[in-house]
């Protein structure tokens, strides 16, 4: 208990320095004190430049969302046109019924195997090593060459085990299947961006200090509830991080399903990110940026979603 | 959409082009090609800018252009093989010549007269009129021509030589003698018809559009299914669910001779096993015989239109121009363009490149294809019994081939015709038809 209560106070002690350094700080800079110039240096260049390639043509590409634009030639104001037949057009309702689903479950099956690999690994087991570079493999491979290679494994190697073996379920490729094809893409995309997941969660694992565990052990505490107790609130930060990015990655869906895929069985799979880009080659161009204009504000909600549901639950030392 | 309705854009489009490109200029100039307008070099050269992304003929395109450029000296022509046409347009620098398929995509620019008029070129007169007509049934700039047409390709069902006559089997000329052919291969142990759903625009190219053109003609069907726009439906005059009934029927039964792993498989796949021999038939257009030819390349094969009536009369085959030539109204170049059309119609060279590439000349008193592998197409392209594919027709924001899969899965065809028009009226609320 004393070593609890320890932390306990240097923590706190750790509180009050930090915020009277910050309260320190924007003093200096309300007295007029010029800031540090070299900040100017590194930040305008890159603000220039996400300024001219994503936040302009993000601009244009909402005001064409208003218009009938092809691409090229003459176009006329629509107003809000297209934003009303995208919200009747159960194809484009569908697709993002698909890729709100799917990234859903494949982030908490992501997330759970990258966690329980990360403590696996950073507990001292054999080989931990070895093993942390054979996971991390999969994340340095192109998404779409992981794609066709799974593509193949699911249409000839699965069906053909699973006849020989009599099983039969699988007998056919679950790729042909539009109720089963789905769980194809949330495989890979899991087994793709677990390797990410699982370096931040060691990271954040190591970051945690030994005594703690120790300690708890000594009162009786079982690795269970050093899990749930110690592990989890001190990486909650991790685990926000990861859950973000996994979502925010897992929205944008397009290299996988175009390789094992192509958006079917029928249209069964086909994510919001494979419709925007149809619009391109299909001539749909302004309605199809009405569609992303949609998307990038539902992705954005869902961030800001995640950030407020899990604001204050991280603890720190 | 009422046409006056969005006139009065609020910021005009020039001042709103200016001023986002003026901020993408630096960082978008360096990815242009060698634009056309920054060519008149010294000694009054002229370089044009030649736009053909075909990949099996760039090289063969590379050849003409040099010998063009040896016949007129003073031009010299660049070869620019992108394989999206559209960045071009949308820069507004699209290439002097253009060479393209044409198809609902290269409609739109049709439409909306981005391609100058050709009819006042002396080969103009020289193209089949039968064929010439074919480009109009996708979309047209009133009072003008705005595509030459090239080359036709002819497509049809595959069928593998050695195995029809080890059976002894006809080529079908009627529908129910197609399928009394596929029980007979079905019960000696040979798949019938090798499909390969994986890639979904295989499915629309051979089984969607063999099954309709030589029931429904394609070109009359979409112009009434236009004229509807959005009164489309059940009760409509034409529509997908009342035209295309008995042709999807057709296709149901065609879809039962499949592969039973035709869900799972894709194009390479299809040239793969055919090429060895794994199917007796495979619904395929001309560009799959070189891949075939690559995995056999003494496989005896020849080309049947698919008949789907009682009527052997009724049997046509599948077209489509392949490629044709267009000069855009914003080339700076027009009469030197214009040279470079008339000497790519020329019948020697136009002739030439359709013989060497197993396709049909669209020139009056053109040689026959000389390629035993499509000489079951050669009549029927020249009394011009034939289509243009039906699936060519719908745009690709209706996803035809997925919608295929599912309907060959399940076999609810109907349904899938019922979406078909109910995605059709949603397109034509928004004019997105062409």
């Amino acid at each position: 208990m004393t070593d609890t209560t320890m932390y306990q106070s240097t923590t706190a002690a750790g509180r009050t320095s930090s915020a009277g350094r910050t309260g320190g700080r924007s003093a200096r800079r309300a007295n007029g004190r010029r800031v540090e110039p070299l900040y100017y240096v590194f930040l305008v260049p890159t603000l220039l430049i996400f300024t001219a390639f994503v936040i302009v043509p993000a601009l244009i590409g909402i005001f064409y969302s208003l218009t009938d634009y092809v691409g090229f030639g003459d176009w006329s104001f629509l107003g809000l046109r297209n934003y009303a037949a995208l919200f009747s057009d159960p194809r484009i309702l569908e697709s993002y019924g698909f890729t709100l689903g799917f990234a859903l479950v494949t982030v908490v099956v992501a997330q759970t195997i990258a966690l329980a690999l990360a403590v696996a690994l950073t507990r001292r087991i054999r080989f931990a090593t070895t093993l942390r570079t054979v996971f991390v493999i999969p994340m340095v491979v192109s998404g779409i060459v992981v794609a066709y290679v799974f593509n193949f494994l699911f249409s000839n190697s699965l069906p053909a085990i699973a006849t020989a073996v009599g099983f039969g379920p699988l007998e056919e490729s679950i790729l042909g299947n539009p109720d089963l094809a789905w769980l194809s893409i949330v495989i890979v995309s899991a087994w793709q961006t677990i390797p990410g997941a699982l370096l931040v969660y060691t990271a954040g694992l190591t970051s945690i200090p030994n005594d703690l565990y120790e300690a708890s052990a000594l009162d009786g505490a079982t690795p269970w509830r050093q899990f749930r107790s110690i592990t989890v609130p001190l990486i909650a930060g991790f685990i926000l991080i990861n859950t973000i990015l996994g979502v925010k990655g897992y929205l944008g869906v397009y290299d996988v399903i175009v390789g094992l895929t192509g958006g079917g069985p029928g249209t069964a799979t086909s994510s919001v990110a494979m419709t925007i880009f149809g619009g391109f080659t299909g001539g749909d161009y302004a309605y199809q940026m009405a569609n992303a204009t949609v998307f990038l504000v539902v992705t954005a909600l869902i961030s800001v979603a995640q950030i407020v549901a899990t604001r204050g639950r991280a603890v720190q030392l | 959409m009422s046409p006056g309705s969005g006139r009065s854009a609020p910021v005009s489009r020039r001042s709103f082009l200016a001023g986002s490109a003026a901020l993408v200029a630096l960082g978008v100039a360096g990815c242009a090609p060698s634009s056309a307008t920054s060519s008149s070099g010294g000694g009054g050269g002229v370089t044009l800018r030649f736009y053909e992304q075909k990949q099996e003929v760039i090289a063969y395109f590379d050849e003409l252009l040099r010998r063009f450029e040896k016949e007129r000296p003073g031009i010299t022509v660049v070869h620019d093989s992108t394989v999206a046409i559209a960045p071009q347009f949308v820069r507004n620098e699209p290439a002097d010549v253009g060479c393209f398929n044409d198809n609902l995509e290269l409609a739109r620019y049709i439409k909306r007269g981005v391609l100058g008029d050709l009819s006042d070129l002396p080969s103009a007169q020289t193209v089949r009129t039968d064929i010439g007509e074919l480009t109009d049934q996708y979309a047209t700039y009133p009072g003008r021509t705005s595509v030459l047409p090239y080359s036709l390709a002819a497509a049809g069902v595959i069928y593998n030589k050695k195995i029809f006559a080890e059976h002894e089997l006809p080529v079908p000329e009627t529908w129910s003698q197609f399928v009394d052919i596929c029980d007979e291969l079905v019960a000696a142990g040979i798949t019938p018809i090798y499909a390969t759903d994986r890639d979904t625009w295989t499915l629309w190219q051979g089984l969607f559009d063999y099954s309709v053109g030589s029931l429904v003609a394609p070109g009359e069907f979409f112009r009434r299914l236009k004229e509807l726009g959005t009164d489309v439906g059940p009760d409509s005059e034409v529509s997908f669910e009342k035209d295309f009934a008995v042709p999807m029927e057709r296709a149901k039964t065609i879809s039962s001779y499949f592969n039973k792993d035709h869900a799972v498989r894709a194009y390479a796949d299809g040239n793969l096993a055919f090429g060895k021999g794994e199917a007796a038939m495979y619904l395929q257009g001309p560009w799959a015989l070189s891949q075939i030819a690559l995995v056999d390349p003494d496989l005896e094969i020849g080309t049947f239109p698919l008949p789907v009536s009682e009527n052997p009369e009724d049997r046509q085959a599948r077209v489509n121009i392949d490629l044709g030539l267009w000069i855009p109204t914003a080339s700076t170049h027009q009469d030197e363009a214009r040279e470079l059309v008339e000497f790519l119609m020329r019948p020697d060279v136009l002739n030439a490149y359709n013989a060497d590439n197993l396709a049909y000349s669209t020139l009056k008193d053109a040689p026959p294809q000389q390629d035993e592998r499509l000489a079951g197409l050669q009549d029927y392209v020249d009394r011009a019994a034939f289509y243009q594919g039906a699936g060519t027709f719908v745009p690709t924001s209706i996803p035809l081939g997925n919608y295929l899969q599912s309907a060959i899965r399940s076999g609810n065809f109907q349904g899938m015709l019922r979406q078909l028009d109910a995605d059709w009226r949603r397109l034509a609320g928004r004019e997105a038809t062409v």
